[in-house]
């Protein structure tokens, strides 16, 4: 049984809501918590130490709320689809009939980067579409960059404002029709790369990062880095369209490595954030592999085929 | 040769138990057929027995100096082998020497088919018993394989004999030259695979016995020889009597998820539990990310 402005809602309820002051913030979080802890109902709570703290002094009782004490969730958007799926589940085992969930994604205004994260926002709509979960995201309007907004209000079927009116998003994306910003170009890529492999093999693609990379970044890193190229190269030579070409960028701690090909790389909206299934298995079990590594991932689909962007940095990862 | 030495701590046959000996077999890729020892196991590819036949020569007088008995297994008429053998062997014509011998194909793989990879390896342990119980460290056996594999219905039944001789050479004194012509093609690298030691370059991966019974694997493992690997995973039956089968991946270089995924669809069909142990870092890394979701069946040692 759900309740609230989710009752009789099936799957994920997606809202947004935007502030620009504390007050703001509380008068959008305190009801939509305290309904739901009144409700008996589960209530996730993912927002940084200060905001954290705020909420805490705010609600009347905690017993049933959780904050989330791994920030790990938050590192890459298929590793929080992933763990929050898991804790959905837990929950719906438990016999929750809704799970209320509301936090604040990484953006410049709150000190992340929200590369990648327009295409979480997105994908939510349809892969926590199994569980009766009601998310509610939060965004600063004081300091989160206009084109967060902008995907905000692609990504979110519906708004509340902080005095609680509620509307639809006119501006609302299902994922299949979602644009997804085009990667920040990072500044080594205007420059030569260090090596350029034009339709080589997986492996001569690993000796090489293996040989650019020693040294400059942890073996970590350089781990994740190998097993990005080497996916992306079998995907580029399989399923892509010739030629496919890698070019390895480095510089102090840090590895800058691209791997095109002149197809239109996959169709599917989702790829790389859920594991796929059926005959697009092979292919999308390793971009989903890709995306869960402690390395910046981007996909960037152009006129010209089809990029694997992959980054790795010793300090900032 | 860049083969790796591996440390196999078990009693030789016919050796001093309480001398705990550490036998040394050749892993991995080599450049060079020479210097084998009483347990290696070598692919050997060449163009045509011309060019086979001064190695063999080689690796039969090295055998013999190391106190082997040596055997060339092959077809065709006998006193022609011997005397061949003879004089490549640098030991004069042969007569009744028992430290060399010629043995015929049907001797060891029989005239059946296809062949019985179990009855071809005790035909081998037979002989290699026999030549300790002749006073001899071992048995080195040298053989051109080309003509019993040259038929593609034959060379799964072959490639099972390869990893089963694969698996007694790692415990007993039992070294071989498997030869095999360039004019197979590309089929000489699905018997190349299943060998200790091969020619550099000539296969990404090996799978190869360790000496405590579990199969190892080494080098790179991904996409581009991902049916290959498969091909030879189905080659693979635990021991008889073993109630686990344990995969070494200490040698791997690299594996991508869809050699790991080989690997868990090969332990769901298996009839013993499969146990994975000593992965590297980057293959530790990548079970983890495909999670148990996908990686279900493998046991995992230590991933």
């Amino acid at each position: 049984m759900r309740t609230g402005a989710a009752r009789g809602q099936v799957g994920h309820f997606h809202e947004a809501g935007f502030y620009s002051s504390d007050a703001e913030f509380r008068a959008l979080i305190v009801p939509f918590a305290e309904e739901g802890i009144a409700a008996g109902e589960p209530v996730i709570i993912g927002y940084d130490d200060r905001k954290n703290a705020l909420i805490r002094s705010w609600l009347t009782d905690l017993s049933a709320v959780t904050f989330p004490a791994d920030s790990g969730v938050y590192a890459t958007p298929t590793r929080a689809i992933a763990a929050y799926r898991r804790l959905f589940e837990l929950h719906v085992a438990q016999g929750a009939g809704q799970i209320r969930i509301t936090g604040e994604l990484p953006n410049s205004g709150n000190g992340g980067m929200f590369d990648g994260w327009d295409r979480y926002e997105a994908a939510v709509n349809t892969v926590w579409q199994d569980f009766p979960v009601w998310g509610l995201c939060l965004y600063d309007t004081a300091t989160a960059a206009p084109v967060v907004r902008d995907v905000v209000e692609r990504t979110h079927p519906r708004i509340v404002s902080p005095s609680g009116v509620r509307r639809a998003s006119d501006r609302f994306q299902v994922v299949a029709d979602f644009e997804a910003l085009p990667p920040v170009p990072d500044p080594l890529e205007q420059t030569s790369p260090m090596i350029e492999l034009v339709d080589r093999s997986a492996a001569e693609a690993r000796r090489a990062l293996a040989q650019i990379g020693r040294g400059q970044v942890t073996d970590t890193i350089l781990d994740d880095l190998l097993l990005g190229v080497s996916e992306a190269v079998s995907n580029a030579l399989i399923h892509g369209r010739p030629p496919a070409t890698v070019r390895i960028w480095a510089a102090p701690d840090r590895i800058v490595v691209s791997v095109h090909d002149q197809g239109r790389g996959p169709a599917d909206p989702l790829a790389g954030l859920v594991p796929a299934t059926g005959n697009a298995a092979t292919l999308g079990l390793g971009l989903w592999l890709i995306h869960q590594l402690d390395i910046d991932v981007a996909l960037k689909h152009a006129d010209d085929g089809f990029t694997v962007r992959l980054r790795g940095a010793t300090t900032t990862g | 040769m860049s083969g790796r030495w591996h440390g196999v701590p078990r009693l030789l046959a016919g050796g001093d138990p309480g001398a705990g000996l550490a036998v040394m077999r050749i892993i991995g890729p080599v450049g060079s057929y020479r210097e084998l020892g009483l347990q290696d196991h070598l692919c050997w590819v060449h163009g045509d027995r011309g060019d086979y036949r001064p190695h063999l020569g080689e690796f039969f007088r090295d055998g013999l100096g190391r106190g082997l008995r040596v055997a060339y297994l092959g077809s065709g008429d006998a006193r022609m082998v011997r005397k061949l053998v003879g004089r490549v062997a640098g030991t004069g014509p042969l007569r009744s020497g028992k430290a060399v011998r010629v043995i015929s194909f049907e001797e060891f793989y029989g005239a059946e088919e296809p062949v019985d990879p179990a009855a071809v390896t005790k035909r081998y342990d037979a002989a290699t018993q026999e030549a300790l119980a002749d006073g001899y460290r071992g048995l080195r056996i040298g053989a051109d394989m080309t003509d019993l594999v040259r038929a593609p219905d034959r060379q799964d039944a072959f490639a099972r004999c390869e990893v089963l001789l694969e698996r007694y050479s790692s415990r007993h004194p039992l070294s071989a030259m498997c030869g095999y012509r360039r004019e197979l093609g590309d089929a000489v690298a699905q018997f190349a695979c299943l060998h200790a030691a091969v020619p550099a370059g000539l296969t990404p991966f090996q799978v190869f016995a360790c000496g405590d019974g579990a199969v190892g694997l080494l080098g790179e493992f991904d996409q581009a020889c991902q049916s290959a690997f498969e091909r030879a995973l189905r080659r693979i039956e635990p021991a008889p009597g073993d109630s686990t089968l344990i995969f070494d991946l200490s040698q791997i270089q690299f594996m991508d998820h869809h050699a790991l995924l080989s690997l868990d669809s090969y332990a769901e069909t298996c009839p013993v539990p499969v146990v994975v142990r000593s992965a590297p870092p980057l293959v530790r890394r990548a079970a983890r990310v495909l999670g148990l979701e996908h990686l279900g069946h493998l046991r995992p040692g230590d991933l």
